[in-house]
């Protein structure tokens, strides 16, 4: 109990920041979660999406150090970017294997994953980079007397906006409604007389927005290394499985989980050390009770 | 015509090594080659060579699950890392001598299968691949952490051969070594999945419906597979442990669990020889593109997986032999009608001749 | 034909995908010997009462017993070795596998070869080939058979069903639409194949089919379901003076 008390302010601050963790992680696992959902392909491209979003930011908010302006262009900006990406793999690769087996969808997406990655290594160099925070948002505002960063506070506030688009989009929309019909049954379109293909891409491009959203929102937190791709989508991948694959509020659930678990993870020694571990015992656990994941439907 | 049918039953398929005469010869060559190699080649490639045996073996333990088994594992690494890590404390730890370590070490690889697999083989696909992950994750978490036991970070190191193997020049007897051991596993998987196991595990993997439907108990199966799988990734890694001389935590690594999907891609996975193949191919990639442009590695991995899925889905052994896989990934919904494995009936199917038969 | 033992039978066998009501109480008996054929109309249920009856879908209530035993609740492989087979409406085969290599694990798995690790070692494409290519003579496929099976014609794979699910010797074969996407004459030799397979080996067979001429050619008892329900049983003259029957069909036309 008296630990309790003592620790309440930094458990609080803790819940906080695992909450803007999975607010973030979110971003980039329902793009993920999307594109399986529509071509059950599983994109292991996804984080190295993720990673040139990143990097896009990074080289605009250089463009003028700590402004807010361009701080906003980069959030417009990289996104847009990484959809773009998103299109050309698609159109290029994507699209020649959604009937194939899913032991090439996973590999030839693997491949990829890797061709974007080097480059970016190669573009951007393979040093890690701190990202400038804009100059309005590196204040810290206490917490129940202890600090905590105005810019995850932001972030904190963007995870119901998302939330609400996404649900505008995907419920309000006509191009909403096929995706959720193709997900709940993908021959479905086809007999609806509509542009499959097209949703396809779209559907991807989409979800390469996100995870180029993902990667620009994330860039002044941790700073950008050349390895972020491959442990980004490793979480991403264990969010959406725990979630279940194809369900959006499994993954919103699962990343919310995620971030908490490895938040508060840092409050006991023991568990600190073994953080890397967390989120896989986590979907093991989940896999071995439940094997298509929280919300997830059987094939 | 009866007599013409019995024939091509008896000439169907090479059997055991060295039935037609090609393949008799072929080994013999390859034999001889191999025999005299360490005498002719220096030592830089006598160890290359180790290392390709190592991931040739590896490359082939993975594809019994993958190419015959249809079970994409991402995690293979961790039975080799069990291996290799097995071996290395029953030296140091133990204190037991490396023949005995280098024998048991694989069967503590088949044990953590034994049990990581009865779980994976209870999912479908994804779901299997992302939990194989997970356990190849876990692993590498143990040996990179439990610094007191497995030497963390830094592994643990001096972990040689006996004598005989490591007596100068170096690298030659364990050479040999190796050359034996891949070649009796490489002999022992083939003989698995060419026996009507194998044959059972195929046809699991094309369809695990109908062959449950013929009896099988496909878990079990799947299960079998992944735990002999397992025990020849650990013979791997024991293998490679003695040669590296130590062990580490990338043993278990997401990177070494996708050297062996690259190397049976690369080599067709559906043919025995692929991934032998394979390794081959991307070991000399790697000698002369990879070395020189490391951090441009997994790019041109990268280009030349895409080439393959994209061009040559049945990888090397597929383009050079089996014509009839060629069209296989890709274009098999055309022509044919198909099922795919596990599909639910559509109630609507009876197709042509269906409809209402009220006549 | 027909002796006086139930082989097989079902007791309030139902099954439900959300409020539909696929399999509604069934009741169902075969005689052992029997050639019985199961009609409906499109989605009457009787695929979905196959896969109740084998272990594929999960039974919401009912009772399923076989030659004494009550199979229900089993896994499919185990109600498999029981001595039931089955094929299915749409093709299922090992389409990489030749059909050969189809039968021969059938064989295999029947033999309990598969998982005897003293087989692991023995070749398996030599194992029971014999016996595999005599089960393709039987149906009529042994010019094929070392084609994969997903290149055959689609009446070649129904026949290759055929001999896998007699490759496991069971005395109680269930046949999902065998004669569905055949030519009109290939469907009368199929049908006319199976029954002759089935008399001598003694084979209990229910079957679905559309095909009336073939229903009312082979059956000797027909069972009719309509909407998840038994809507009538009995002699083929019985079901054909039917009014209800004639009602569910002419019905379905309009
Ligand atoms: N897996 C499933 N999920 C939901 N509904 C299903 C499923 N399988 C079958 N159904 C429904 O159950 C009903 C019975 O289907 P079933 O396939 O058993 O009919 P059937 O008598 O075999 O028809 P047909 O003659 O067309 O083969 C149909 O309305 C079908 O839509
Ligand atoms: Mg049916």
């Amino acid at each position: 109990m008296d630990w309790l008390a003592e620790n309440t302010p930094r458990i609080v601050v803790q819940l906080l920041s695992g909450l803007s963790v999975g607010v973030l992680l979110f971003l980039v696992s329902s793009g993920l979660s999307l594109i399986f959902g529509v071509s059950r392909v599983v994109n292991f491209a996804h984080g190295a999406l993720y990673m040139v979003g990143a990097y896009l930011a990074y080289t605009i908010m250089r463009l003028a150090p700590g402004s807010g302006p361009y701080f906003w262009l980069a959030l417009l900006g990289a996104p847009l970017g990484v959809a773009l990406l998103g299109l050309l793999v698609e159109v290029l690769f994507l699209r020649r294997i959604y009937q194939a087996e899913h032991i090439y969808q996973l590999l030839l997406t693997i491949a990829i994953a890797f061709i974007i990655g080097d480059t970016v290594r190669t573009i951007w160099g393979a040093e890690n980079r701190s990202v400038t925070r804009p100059d309005f948002l590196t204040a810290t505002i206490p917490i129940l007397g202890q600090a905590f960063p105005s810019y995850n506070l932001v972030i904190l506030g963007l995870g119901p906006v998302v939330l609400g688009a996404l649900w505008w989009v995907f419920y309000r929309t006509r191009w909403g409604m096929l995706v959720r019909a193709a997900t709940w049954d993908r021959d479905m379109l086809g007999a609806l007389g509509v542009n499959t293909p097209l949703v396809y891409s779209t559907v991807f491009v989409f979800g390469a927005w996100l995870a180029g959203l993902g990667g620009a929102l994330v860039a002044p937190i941790q700073g950008l290394s050349p390895g972020m791709d491959a442990s980004v989508i490793i979480l991403a991948f264990v969010a959406v499985v725990i979630g279940g694959l194809g369900s959006f509020f499994g993954t919103l659930v699962s990343a919310v989980v995620i971030g908490e678990v490895q938040a508060l993870a840092v409050l006991n020694p023991f568990l600190r050390q073994y953080d890397l571990v967390l989120p896989f015992a986590l979907m093991a656990l989940v896999l071995i009770v439940k094997p298509v994941g929280l919300f997830g439907r059987p094939e | 015509m009866q007599g013409a049918l019995r024939k091509g039953l008896v000439g169907w398929r090479v059997p055991v090594v060295g039935v037609s005469v090609l393949a008799v010869v072929g080994w013999v060559l390859f034999l001889g080659a191999s025999l005299v190699f360490p005498k002719l080649a220096p030592v830089f490639w006598v160890q290359f060579a180790i290392d390709l045996f190592v991931l040739t073996l590896f490359g082939l333990s993975l594809n019994l699950l993958m190419g015959y088994g249809g079970m994409v594992s991402f995690g293979h690494a961790a039975y080799y890392a069990l291996g290799a890590y097995a071996s290395a404390l029953l030296v140091k730890k133990a204190g037991l001598p490396m023949p005995l370590a280098f024998v048991l070490g694989p069967f503590f690889a088949a044990g953590g299968a034994m049990v990581f697999g009865f779980f994976a083989v209870r999912l479908t696909a994804i779901y299997f691949a992302m939990l194989t992950l997970a356990f190849s994750q876990i692993v590498f978490a143990v040996v990179f952490k439990w610094t007191k036991f497995t030497g963390g970070d830094d592994g643990i190191q001096g972990v040689w051969p006996i004598k005989a193997l490591a007596a100068p020049p170096v690298s030659d007897n364990y050479y040999y070594f190796s050359l034996g051991v891949v070649l009796v596993c490489a002999l022992l998987l083939y003989l698995i999945v060419n026996s009507p196991f194998g044959y059972t595990l195929r046809a699991i993997r094309e369809n695990p419906r109908r062959a449950e439907m013929a009896g099988v108990n496909v878990r079990l199966h799947q299960w079998v597979a992944f735990v002999i799988a397992g025990f020849f990734a650990g013979v791997a890694g024991s293998l490679f442990v003695f040669f590296q001389g130590s062990v580490n935590p990338d043993y278990a690594g997401v990177a070494r669990s996708t050297d062996p999907l690259i190397v049976a891609l690369l080599g067709g996975m559906h043919n025995y020889l692929g991934p032998a193949v394979g390794a081959l191919l991307y070991k000399i990639i790697f000698f002369y593109v990879g070395r020189q442009f490391p951090f441009l590695w997994q790019l041109i991995v990268g280009i030349i997986l895409l080439g393959v899925i994209l061009l040559f889905p049945g990888g090397i052994m597929g383009a050079i032999t089996e014509r009839r896989w060629r069209r296989l990934p890709f274009g098999r919904r055309k022509g044919v009608p198909t099922v795919a494995p596990g599909e639910v009936e559509t109630p609507t199917g009876s197709s042509v001749g269906g409809g209402n038969g009220g006549r | 034909m027909a002796g006086d033992k139930v082989i097989f039978a079902c007791k309030g066998l139902s099954k439900a995908f959300g409020g539909l009501r696929a399999v509604d109480g069934v009741d169902l008996e075969v005689r052992e010997g029997e050639l019985r054929a199961l009609i409906g109309p499109n989605g009457a249920g009787k695929s979905t009462f196959f896969n109740l009856v084998t272990g594929q879908l999960r039974r919401d209530r009912g009772e399923v017993y076989f030659n004494g035993h009550r199979i229900d609740g089993l896994a499919p492989y185990q109600v498999m070795r029981k001595g039931i087979a089955r094929t299915f409406q749409i093709t299922s085969t090992f389409r990489r596998l030749t059909a050969l290599e189809n039968v021969q694990v059938a064989l295999f798995v029947h033999h309990q070869r598969h998982l005897n690790p003293l087989a692991l070692f023995v070749p398996g494409h030599k194992s029971m080939a014999e016996q595999a290519l005599h089960l393709l003579e039987q149906v009529g496929l042994a010019d094929s058979a070392h084609k994969p099976a997903g290149v055959l014609s689609y009446g070649d794979q129904k026949r290759l069903e055929l001999a896998i699910a007699l490759a496991s010797e069971p005395r109680l074969l269930l046949l999902d639409e065998p004669t569905a996407g055949m030519a009109p004459t290939e469907r009368r030799e199929a049908m006319a194949l199976i029954a002759r397979i089935a008399r001598e080996r003694g084979l209990t067979l229910l079957f679905t089919e559309h095909d009336m001429d073939v229903v009312f050619g082979y059956a000797e008892r027909i069972t009719v379901m309509h909407q998840g329900k038994v809507l009538v049983e009995g002699l083929p003259e019985e079901v054909r003076a039917s009014p209800e029957v004639q009602r569910v069909y002419l019905g379905e036309h309009g």
